[in-house]
């Protein structure tokens, strides 16, 4: 009875195994997977990542103590609302989802930049920011002079 | 009740018919002493309700808002705007993108200010690169088309802006703009004079009401600005931000085509418009993220700003025989603490405007607080 069952145990972790191996790594927000680091800036860039989607916001961060570096997923709307430089500090709450050799890529939950606090997810990583209107800037938080 | 149901119904049709992959709906509850900005304060509330949906397809974003604000003490000044858009995010390289939108938008007051409805129309082109990565370049351009109710106000304008930016190491960002732009007014002149009914009577109440006299000359009927816009912005550790900004504008050609201009509390007027003065504006603010990640933005902001082509008048409604100017002061505060499915704010102003035209010499203490609801609809990940 117990050699079957540890037969059955090997026949059903093979099968996982083979499923999963070389399957592409998924990108999504794993929620257990969240981390918070904070860095420098090194690089900005703009790509595309998801189809029917805008081109991301990419930023390379380098965390302070550590030296490591991040490819962090901001969002596609803030390439023109947010205006990141090289050497700024920023602090990212997010989920990863690959490792490379030399950096890991994160998807960013929530972001610190110059004492302010942008939310691009919610807890669960689903997309908080708003598609469109990104420049028209008809958010109508109380009264503006 | 019939009109919040109405607006709900409205909301729900929006969001079903679009499949929409974001809603977000708000209400905010502002409190003004000071309601049309004179001499005459009076007071009021206006609720405001906002939503705002989008959906995304093949990386074109639409999107639609509507806006519902309800004045307690004066509701036939209740209005309803409506934006609906498109826009697109297009990169050239990775460094580089451009960004353009079409968007229309109504916007329908009671009436007591139907003269301000109109419908518009908005194209934008934006266009921003990175010259180093400690260097950014921007630029855009708006074309709007305005139809009013009121003919007076009909308009076309064109705007360019071009911002350069360098960020230093010291945390230091140093930025500088111009910008130009021209408002053409379709019809602007009466053949007649209009003379303003229960002028004087109104002129005591808080409200000038029909005061936009059409000039009955014939002249030139557009109006040419340019301005220059240069600011310092500091990070202190990674909780504060102080910024200082100064803004000069000039008006090249043309002259306000009204015998008097004035602005509304919430109300976008056509008279009163980054097209009617000439002056300057300084402006500092610091930002700081106090213990439970709260922000707090404290800044003071001061302008002065001559209004071309109008006269400043006595209370009794004579000229005065000089250009109307304005110097004004403006103290304002903000809380904003985000959470991931809603923020929350609270502000308040304080504005002490100080005029040659004595009606437009007031003070106003203003507070506002609200709620901001996120939802996702198409939970894509």
């Amino acid at each position: 009875m117990k050699r079957r069952i540890n037969i059955l145990s090997l026949l059903i972790f093979m099968v996982f195994w083979s499923v999963s191996f070389g399957q592409k790594q998924l990108h999504y927000y794993n929620v257990d997977k969240e981390i918070k680091i904070k860095g420098t800036i090194q690089k900005i860039i703009i790509e595309p990542r998801y189809k029917n989607n805008s081109p991301f916001l990419i930023v390379i961060l380098e965390e302070k103590n550590t030296r490591r570096k991040f490819n962090v997923e901001i969002s596609p709307v803030r390439f023109f609302s947010v205006d990141f430089h090289k050497g700024a500090n920023l602090e990212v709450v997010g989920s990863i989802y690959s490792k490379g050799e030399k950096s890991q890529n994160i998807i960013a939950r929530q972001i610190r930049f110059r004492g302010e606090i942008l939310v691009l997810r919610d807890k669960h990583g689903f997309p908080a920011w708003r598609g469109g209107g990104m420049m028209h800037k008809k958010k109508r938080k109380g009264n503006d002079f | 009740m019939k009109k919040f149901s109405i607006y709900f119904f409205l909301i729900l049709f929006l969001n079903t018919a679009l499949g929409a992959d974001t809603l977000s709906l708000s209400f905010f509850q502002n409190m003004t002493d000071n309601l049309f900005q004179n001499r005459y304060s009076e007071p009021d509330q206006i609720s405001s309700f906002n939503f705002y949906i989008d959906k995304n397809i093949s990386g074109f974003s639409f999107f639609t808002e509507g806006n519902y604000s309800y004045l307690h003490k004066n509701p036939e000044l209740a209005y309803y705007l409506h934006d609906i858009g498109i826009d697109y995010l297009k990169p050239v390289n990775e460094k580089t993108a451009f960004y353009f939108s079409l968007m229309g938008q109504g916007a329908f007051y009671r009436s007591d200010y139907e003269d301000f409805n109109y419908f518009s129309f908005n194209f934008l082109a934006a266009f921003k690169t990175y010259i180093s990565q400690t260097s950014i370049m921007k630029s855009n351009y708006i074309l709007e088309y305005k139809k009013y109710k009121y003919s007076l106000f009909d308009f076309v304008s064109h705007s360019v802006f071009l911002s350069f930016d360098k960020f230093f190491q010291t945390k230091t960002t140093l930025k500088s703009e111009i910008s130009w732009g021209y408002k053409n007014f379709l019809h602007p002149y009466s053949s007649e004079e209009v003379i303003p009914e229960d002028y004087t009577e109104d002129h005591h109440s808080g409200r000038r009401t029909y005061i936009f006299v059409p000039k009955i000359e014939y002249e030139e009927q557009g109006i040419q600005i340019f301005s220059i816009k240069g600011l310092i912005a500091q990070g202190v550790g990674d909780r504060i931000g102080l910024r200082i900004s100064g803004m000069k504008q000039w008006i090249l050609s043309g002259e306000n085509p009204f015998s008097s201009v004035e602005e509304f509390y919430m109300v976008e007027n056509p008279s009163y418009d980054s097209y009617s003065w000439t002056g300057y504006q300084i402006s500092s603010q610091l930002t700081v993220l106090v213990p439970w990640d709260i922000e707090f933005k404290i800044g003071y902001t001061m302008d002065n700003k001559e209004f071309h082509g109008i006269e400043s008048m006595s209370l009794e409604g004579d000229t005065l025989d000089i250009t109307r100017k304005d110097e004004r002061g403006q103290f304002e505060a903000r809380l904003e603490k985000n959470f991931p499915k809603f923020s929350i704010f609270l502000s308040y102003f304080y504005i002490d405007n100080q005029s040659n035209d004595p009606f437009f010499d007031w003070q106003s203490n203003l507070f506002s607080v609200g709620i901001e609801l996120n939802t996702f609809i198409n939970k894509k990940k």
